[in-house]
């Protein structure tokens, strides 16, 4: 199993130390992209990408070296401070041009109408780090992480931490979802 | 009671400037100003590019009595560009907006006004956050049908959507929260027993666009990036 993590903090945090020391012990194989550091162009919605080009942004970024990993890969890991109730926009930046993942003909789904997968199966691992965030922000984050998973056909789960958690306590977490969540 | 004339600023959300949620935001503000208010209209992805100055942007929004956000979704919540704008509100205009109302109209792809809740929760968030008053969402399920097409030349649907707009905005200037009948009357009730005939269209629509640029299914659906040359 290829792990993928897009780390969109701008600083580094508990959630980052633990999934070192996590990565670490395991020694699974992963590709960790610190996004901030990356130049990803948003989406134009141009339309390319799903004739002209099928499955491939016209402008040049660096998101073909994020695309090289997930396509073969089997899990998505996305690390995010919690806005709005939602994602942060470095997180946002290449989730907007994840629309790749999938292909622009239709599918029906236990009631949904959805997007057939362009590279099968595959699952999302969603790790929010909550801080002065209002009451009904997480409910919110979770539902959206659902939601992308439920878009893309990927299985998910999602977990949130405030920076008051434990370290051993993050680990574990991480760890026992990164054994749950499979494609 | 004679309402107190208001200053409305439309946000456009989506990077296509002349597409469908500046469609609506259009139609929202030349109802807005047939009723004797200040409407105007700007879009983000200009501040997004620094073809506008963001420091500038504070001239702009102080003066509003009202800011709404009209928006397309992109991946189940607010586009990128917005979510960097909002991000920047609220780092630089901390306090500034406080008493403002906020609203926000937002349309997607697909027919399913659900799929908007997550993007319309966190633009109360991002409301509440700044102590501005929010008025609550509208969301619009297939607006890509619309494709920029202005609303008063969709007929039927066009005059339904104006009209939930006016009745909307009755509510907004009088610093109401939208009466959920809004709602009622933009929700497009297609029976999820039409999905499969709908998706089967929409599959013949996008293979005929495609053949029409010389692209086969096969190349439609190639696995691009598990091919050796990319
Ligand atoms: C990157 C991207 C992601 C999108 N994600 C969704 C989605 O998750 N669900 C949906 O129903 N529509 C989705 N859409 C479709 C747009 O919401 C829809 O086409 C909208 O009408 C575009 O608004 P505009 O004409 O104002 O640009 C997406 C479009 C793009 C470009």
């Amino acid at each position: 199993m290829s792990l993928v993590i897009l780390d969109a903090f701008g600083e580094e945090n508990l959630i980052e130390k633990a999934l070192e020391n996590l990565l670490q012990k395991t020694g699974k194989e992963f590709f960790y992209f610190k996004l901030k550091n990356m130049k990803i162009l948003a989406c134009r919605s141009c339309g390319a990408c799903e004739i002209k080009s099928p499955g491939k942004c016209v402008f040049h970024d660096d998101m073909p070296e994020i695309m090289r990993a997930i396509a073969p890969g089997s899990l998505i890991l996305m690390l995010t401070p919690v806005r709005f109730g939602g994602y942060s926009s470095q997180l946002k930046k290449v989730l907007d041009k994840l629309m790749i993942l999938v292909l622009p003909l239709y599918t029906v789904k236990d009631g949904h109408l959805l997007h057939s997968p362009r590279y099968g199966k595959k699952s999302l691992l969603v790790i929010g780090l909550t801080g002065q965030n209002l009451p009904g922000e997480e409910e919110n984050f979770r539902l959206l992480a659902a939601r992308n998973a439920l878009n893309m056909q990927f299985t998910h789960k999602t977990l949130l931490f405030t920076s008051a958690d434990p370290m051993e306590k993050i680990e574990r977490e991480i760890d026992k979802a990164l054994c749950e969540v499979k494609p | 009671m004679m309402n107190k004339k208001k200053r409305l600023l439309l946000l456009n959300g989506s990077p296509r400037k002349a597409k469908t949620s500046y469609v609506f935001a259009r139609t929202m503000k030349e109802l807005a100003e047939k009723k004797g208010h200040k409407a105007e209209i700007i879009h983000i992805i200009e501040y997004f590019d620094e073809e506008k100055h963001f420091e500038a942007l504070k001239q702009v929004i102080l003066p509003q009595d009202i800011l709404g956000l009209v928006t397309p979704l992109y991946v189940d919540t607010l586009p990128y560009p917005v979510i960097w704008f909002l991000e920047r509100i609220a780092c630089d205009l901390t306090g500034e907006l406080k008493g403002k109302e906020f609203f926000a109209v937002a349309q997607c792809g697909f027919p399913d006004t659900d799929l908007l809740h997550p993007l319309l929760e966190s633009c109360g968030y991002f409301a509440k956050a700044l102590e501005m008053k929010w008025l609550g969402g509208l969301g619009y399920g297939g607006g890509a049908l619309i494709d920029g097409t202005p609303l008063e030349k969709l007929g039927r649907k066009g005059k339904k959507i104006t009209s939930a707009f006016a009745f909307a905005l009755d509510d907004i200037v009088e610093g109401k929260s939208i009466s959920p009948r809004v709602q009622d009357q933009l929700t497009v009730k297609i029976p999820k027993i039409l999905y499969r005939a709908l998706a089967a269209f929409l599959n013949y629509r996008k293979k005929r666009e495609a053949y029409s640029h010389g692209v086969s299914v096969a190349d439609l659906t190639r696995k691009t990036y598990l091919e050796n040359k990319v």
